[in-house]
């Protein structure tokens, strides 16, 4: 096989990896403070739409990325007021959220566009690619790097970034303990409702930026339903990688393959088939790991009988 | 240094004028029956409720607690009963929970956590390792860890909720030890119990509640459990004149029951002991020694690996537990809010649990509501239960009343063997009397009854004959007549009888 198909599959993988993985780390902040939200795949369309209409009407790459935010995050303080403040059933607000935002979305887009499943205009100004100084002169590495944007990049950052905030400030551990005993918390002074509302919002507007990163990534349109579910694959990594925004990049990075690996082979084998593999992998990978906690809660379970005895 | 008088009311009348002062140093016990409002007092102390009328004042000054928050600064901490700990997270991180020192303005700095805790855990000599984590951590180290989150807030009050209803033995003596530590320390210390025993051997002072009212103040050193008690109850607690037991033919008969438990730790090395008709049989042994298994096996939640147990003749090993309830076997279980009834089940499913296949309740699959109602009715005031209506949560049942709730279910369906485990841990003098006396009156019917109980007192003043178990196996057998603390403690410690 050649070398440069094969790092052509890569490259593609990795730009299919930035929407997912940023579904994945809102999944993660979420469940990391006690809030199941379902309506990930909602905020993430919302941000799709609204990064498109902002870039027709602007010309602005930027502030379309950051209208996506606010939009994603708009959508995620209605989910987080619903659930936590109300009390909200969660698949029942994610489900209606999500079916919301589908249809609003493409009512939207007949209103102010006048078209009917997808738009695409050559006044839509995509983002600027990172060309990065050393690597794009080197042969296979240009290939393996080429064509991505600053927000595939920036989301790798924003991972870390996640990464220090949940387990190493203070904010962080309090989002945490809120998580783990929510009358722990309140019994300090921290409030659970707003503490979760935050980490909503928050989740709102990781999944604005990779619904903008969808719309404006490898292509510059706006289509009905174009994420795809990429909301649930996003809770799928971050279930993989067990909420840690370190475990969930890779995880991602793997649902980003099977993303390219279907998208590469749909000619050869049916695509129904390909596009299985990353939930086929989702439910091995699954009974794998739980099968690991198993064994290690039994081992805990014993070392403290020891430690009584 | 301290004054509060307060009156709270909210149609139910918790506290009437109660007034309460704590000295600094000074170990102050509370003592009432459940319900006699000191839970009550004490959360208005801290800021959980508020008083309808009343003050509290600290060192002369007067304080308006909205919340707990409030209370802690003002240097007041409570160990409640269920711990406020986050069980993933190392002793250390959830004791600096709330007040963590920081390194920069965000970063949480662990480093200086744990020393901070070290240093903290040396000075009161509570000796904890700052690095387990939690849900690791047996539920004494846990109370420690209450502790020292407590004093990492520099309370200089402490108030400690039923501190022993969770403990074992020696947990609870090296909590007493904690206690005297604190006071000497400076600390003032309110203790909330109705444990007797612990109030004579820590506190200075004794408030006695009931019903809400002050009943007396007292000098520990100047009155006696008895005084006490009765000063709870409000009538003189009689030590119930126990009969001679005469034994009829045996109803339960097990030999030689082993088991391996996982990773091939040998839990129970070969167990044997026979229970007879109109006898109690007590089994004594520091927790965790194998009674727990030892019982899980009899009713069938385990199976032994070897050994066979006969209940009224019937070989019951290897039934389920369905089976063996059939054969003639109730249990009240050692925990009851895990084991004993589902916490968000309502009084009448509690009550039906376990008999809905009999054909009292039960017609070709339907429940029969009506006759289940009027017998649980019956049954509850019987048996003294305090509820509103039967379908309230079990859960919001107080211990002593859910307890008496499960013992009605188990007892009142006279099966052969009655197996008791922890039949009065947690609940109130009153409420002990009454299960006592149940427990001795289905004796006196001819039952036979199995009791396991971390308290010697109650083992000793119930049981006819006593196996001492240890270390899984049963290291002595004693009769009424011979079993004495001494002997038992020695036989429970892994020594012999003639020592």
């Amino acid at each position: 096989m050649d070398i440069n198909y094969v790092l052509s599959v890569v490259n593609s993988a990795l730009r299919s990896t930035t929407p997912i993985l940023l579904a994945a780390l809102a999944s993660a902040i979420c469940t990391r403070s006690g809030v199941f939200n379902v309506a990930l795949e909602g905020q993430m369309l919302i941000g799709s739409f609204v990064g498109i209409a902002v870039n027709w009407v602007t010309h602005s790459p930027t502030l379309a990325v950051l209208a996506a935010i606010v939009a994603g995050g708009l959508v995620g303080a209605l989910v987080g007021i619903l659930q936590v403040r109300y009390n909200a059933a969660d698949m029942v607000v994610g489900t209606s959220v999500n079916l919301l935002v589908g249809a609003l979305t493409a009512i939207l887009l007949f209103v102010v566009f006048g078209v009917k499943g997808g738009f695409k205009d050559p006044a839509l100004v995509p983002l600027p690619k990172v060309k990065l100084p050393v690597i794009s002169e080197i042969p296979y590495l240009s290939t393996l790097f080429n064509n991505l944007s600053p927000l595939d990049y920036l989301s790798y950052v924003i991972a870390i970034v996640m990464y220090i905030y949940l387990f190493k400030t203070v904010k962080g551990y309090h989002l945490l303990s809120v998580g783990v005993k929510r009358e722990a918390a309140e019994s300090m002074g921290i409030s659970a409702v707003k503490t979760r509302i935050a980490a909503v919002i928050a989740s709102g507007c990781l999944c604005g930026y990779g619904g903008v990163a969808l719309s404006m990534g490898q292509v510059t349109l706006f289509a009905e339903n174009m994420t795809a579910g990429r909301g649930f694959i996003g809770m799928a990594a971050c279930n993989l990688g067990k909420n840690n925004p370190i475990a969930i990049i890779f995880a991602s990075l793997f649902f980003g393959f099977s993303d390219a690996f279907a998208a590469t082979t749909q000619n050869t084998i049916p695509s129904q088939l390909t596009q299985s593999v990353p939930y086929i992998a989702t439910i091995l990978a699954l009974i794998v790991f739980s099968r690991k906690r198993k064994k290690k809660a039994t081992k805990t379970e014993e070392s403290k009988a020891e430690a009584v005895s | 240094m301290k004054h509060i008088t307060k009156i709270y009311g909210n149609g139910v009348l918790a506290n009437d004028d109660m007034n309460l002062e704590l000295a600094e140093s000074e170990i102050l016990a509370v003592v009432g029956e459940n319900g006699a409002g000191k839970s009550t007092l004490m959360k208005i102390l801290y800021g959980l409720e508020h008083p309808t009328a009343g003050e509290i004042y600290i060192r002369g000054e007067k304080q308006v607690f909205k919340n707990p928050q409030d209370a802690m600064k003002s240097g007041i901490g409570m160990v409640q009963q269920n711990f406020m700990l986050l069980p993933p997270f190392t002793v250390a991180e959830n004791i600096v929970y709330g007040n963590e020192p920081r390194k920069s303005r965000f970063l949480f700095d662990r480093k200086k956590a744990k020393a901070e805790v070290d240093e903290l855990s040396e000075r009161y000599g509570l000796g904890i390792d700052s690095n387990l984590v939690v849900e690791d951590c047996p539920v004494g180290l846990q109370q420690r860890c209450e502790i020292l989150k407590v004093l990492y807030q520099n309370a200089d009050i402490i108030i400690f909720d039923e501190p022993s209803a969770v403990l074992t033995p020696q947990e609870v003596d090296s909590l007493l030890d904690t206690l005297r530590n604190l006071a000497k320390a400076g600390k003032s210390i309110i203790l909330i119990t109705h444990k007797l025993n612990e109030v004579m051997a820590v506190s200075d002072r004794c408030i006695v509640m009931r019903g809400g009212k002050h009943i007396a103040t007292v000098k520990t050193s100047e009155t006696s459990t008895k005084e006490l008690s009765a000063m709870m109850v409000g009538r003189e607690i009689v030590d119930a004149k126990i009969p001679q037991a005469t034994p009829g033919k045996t109803v339960l008969e097990v030999n030689d029951l082993v088991k391996t438990g996982e990773a091939g730790k040998p839990i129970l090395k070969g167990c044997s002991l026979h229970v007879n008709e109109g006898e109690i049989v007590g089994i004594a042994g520091v927790s965790g020694n194998g009674q727990t298994e030892l019982l899980h096996t009899i009713v069938g939640l385990m199976q032994a690996d070897s050994g066979n147990i006969v209940l009224d003749g019937k070989e019951i090993g290897g039934l389920d537990v369905r089976s063996i309830r059939e054969t003639g076997c109730a249990y009240v279980p050692e925990d009851r809010n895990t084991m004993g009834c589902a916490l968000k089940a309502t009084l009448s499913e509690t009550m039906l649990m376990a008999h809905q296949y009999e054909e009292m309740f039960n017609h070709k699959g339907i429940l029969k509501h009506k006759t289940a109602a009027e017998r649980f009715t019956a049954l509850l005031e019987q048996y003294d239960v305090k509820y509103s209506t039967l379908s309230q949560l079990s859960g919001e049942l107080s211990g002593g009343n859910l307890q008496k709730l499960i013992v009605a279910r188990e007892m009142s369906h006279h099966a052969k063997l009655l197996i008791v485990s922890e039949p009065t841990r947690g609940v109130d003098i009153g409420a002990m009397e009454f299960i006592h006396n149940q427990i001795l009156k289905q004796r006196a019917e001819g039952g036979a009854i199995l009791l396991v109980s971390s308290d010697l007192t109650e083992l000793l003043k119930l049981s006819d004959r006593i196996y001492v178990m240890y270390d899984g196996f049963i290291n002595g057998e004693l009769k009424r007549a011979e079993a004495k603390p001494e002997n038992v403690g020695i036989l429970m410690m892994g020594g012999s009888a003639d020592d």
